[in-house]
């Protein structure tokens, strides 16, 4: 069941990048509802959840709830790769390969010794 | 009593000079490129042997010799006696030399839990973070992220993960991603981040140290040329060096490493042209000093207890 739910974060967090304004747990219940039966409860509990996370931000209007990403879908994936990728301490948490980064001289010198050996199926 | 000091004092220095000409001598040998386990396997133990010939040199001293002839229950009661007795002069120094062993076991093992569980804990954020953006592929068993980075790289753990992006799909030709991610699966199924967790909570319990310092580079480096190896046996040798070369250009600055292009210039000269792997000769001494290096310091350490030990217990048959 967790997993449903992880699932569930997930495409809703992909709706809600969709959408590029704000939403009610109400207006992605009624799109979600166009694939699956889905509990309003559901979609509030896992929308709550996201925001606890810090992935939804709200405010209250009227009687419910306005929710919106904190960041877009691109800036959330850069900020993931920067963070976990250029840290310094812990290498055993990501390991990180084919991260170096290459001077333009290096790189050359790389590209004109791979021409000696072409790899199949390149043109 | 002297043949312990001796054996101590011996132990010390060796645990110094190790620390400091081991990574000299190791880091020089362009050996472990041509074997690579068989490195990680050499400096692992290089660290370990620093640690016990310490441990080792402390137990000689505050351990006299008939006690551990006389079987644990004595080596207790013995142990009992000394801290009941109070301050005479071997039981100072036992004291003071139990409690530099202990503080070095405690440091090293509060340092390996640190690593150990800050790099589970940031896996774990990372691997949820994945499953909200990522994609998983069936048929590269891989973790597609939509990125304009090209990267590759894999989150270990029970469920171990191999990532790249769409960024480096586009790169790369099908041949070569299938190169890169056997290298990232290489990397999943070894555990390769014990084995850079091994280096990272010697390197950060010791800080300054030449050997652990060193160390702490070296695996990091000779992980990635195992698991070049490895995923060469199924994939030309050629096709990793090209995805290397892919993956290491056009990056923006922002992702920077402080280790520069040096690493990955070596794996593409040396993808593109492998020195033959170590001889069987050569293979057994590396072995050997594996072995000299875990068993030598304490077996040193023990040899006074041991031969105690033997002497007594021969004495009991005799008698017998």
């Amino acid at each position: 069941m967790v997993r449903g739910l992880g699932e569930l974060e997930s495409t809703i967090m992909d709706r809600m990048w969709s959408y590029r304004r704000p939403a009610s747990v109400r207006d992605v219940l009624e799109d979600l509802r166009r694939e699956r039966e889905i509990a309003y409860t559901t979609v509030m509990t896992v929308m709550d959840k996201l925001h606890t996370k810090g992935l939804l931000t709200r405010e209250a209007v009227g009687k419910a709830y306005i929710y919106r990403p904190v960041s877009s879908k691109e800036a959330y994936t850069a900020d993931l790769m920067r963070e976990s990728l250029a840290r310094s301490g812990n290498q055993a948490a990501t390991l990180v390969h084919f991260l170096e980064r290459l001077t333009p001289e290096e790189a050359d010198a790389l590209e004109a010794a791979l021409k000696v050996y072409p790899p199949r199926g390149r043109a | 009593m002297t043949v312990a000091a001796v054996l101590a004092a011996g132990l010390t220095i060796y645990a110094v000079v190790a620390v400091v000409a081991l990574p000299r001598l190791l880091g020089r040998a362009s050996w472990t490129g041509r074997a690579p386990r068989l490195g990680i396997m050499v400096w692992q133990a290089a660290c370990v042997s620093v640690v016990v010939s310490v441990l080792s040199a402390v137990f000689v001293l505050a351990v006299p010799a008939p006690v551990v002839g006389h079987g644990l229950a004595e080596l207790f009661a013995q142990c009992a006696e000394v801290l009941a007795d109070g301050p005479g002069l071997t039981a100072a120094t036992a004291l003071a030399g139990v409690g530099v062993a202990g503080a070095l076991m405690a440091r090293l093992a509060w340092c390996a839990a640190a690593v150990l569980a800050g790099a589970r804990a940031e896996r774990r954020r990372h691997a949820e973070a994945l499953a909200l953006l990522g994609r998983h592929d069936g048929a590269l068993d891989a973790i597609v992220v939509d990125f304009d980075e090209r990267l590759a790289y894999c989150v270990p753990g029970r469920q171990g993960k191999a990532v790249i992006t769409t960024a480096a799909l586009r790169e790369l030709s099908p041949d070569e991603t299938a190169a890169v991610l056997a290298h990232e699966r290489a990397h999943l199924r070894g555990r390769h981040h014990l084995v850079l967790a091994f280096g990272e909570a010697f390197a950060r319990a010791f800080p300054g140290m030449p050997l652990f310092e060193r160390g702490r580079a070296e695996l990091a480096r000779l992980v990635e040329l195992l698991a070049d190896d490895l995923a060469a046996r199924r994939h030309p040798r050629v096709l990793i060096a090209s995805a290397l070369v892919r993956l290491a250009t056009g990056r923006a600055p922002a992702f920077t490493l402080g280790a520069g292009g040096e690493s990955a210039l070596a794996r593409v000269r040396r993808l593109l042209a492998p020195a033959p792997p170590l001889g069987r000769g050569e293979r057994v001494t590396g072995a050997l000093a594996v072995g000299l290096l875990l068993a030598g310091p304490a077996v040193t350490g023990l040899a006074p207890g041991l031969t105690s030990l033997l002497a007594h217990h021969c004495l009991d048959f005799l008698s017998f």
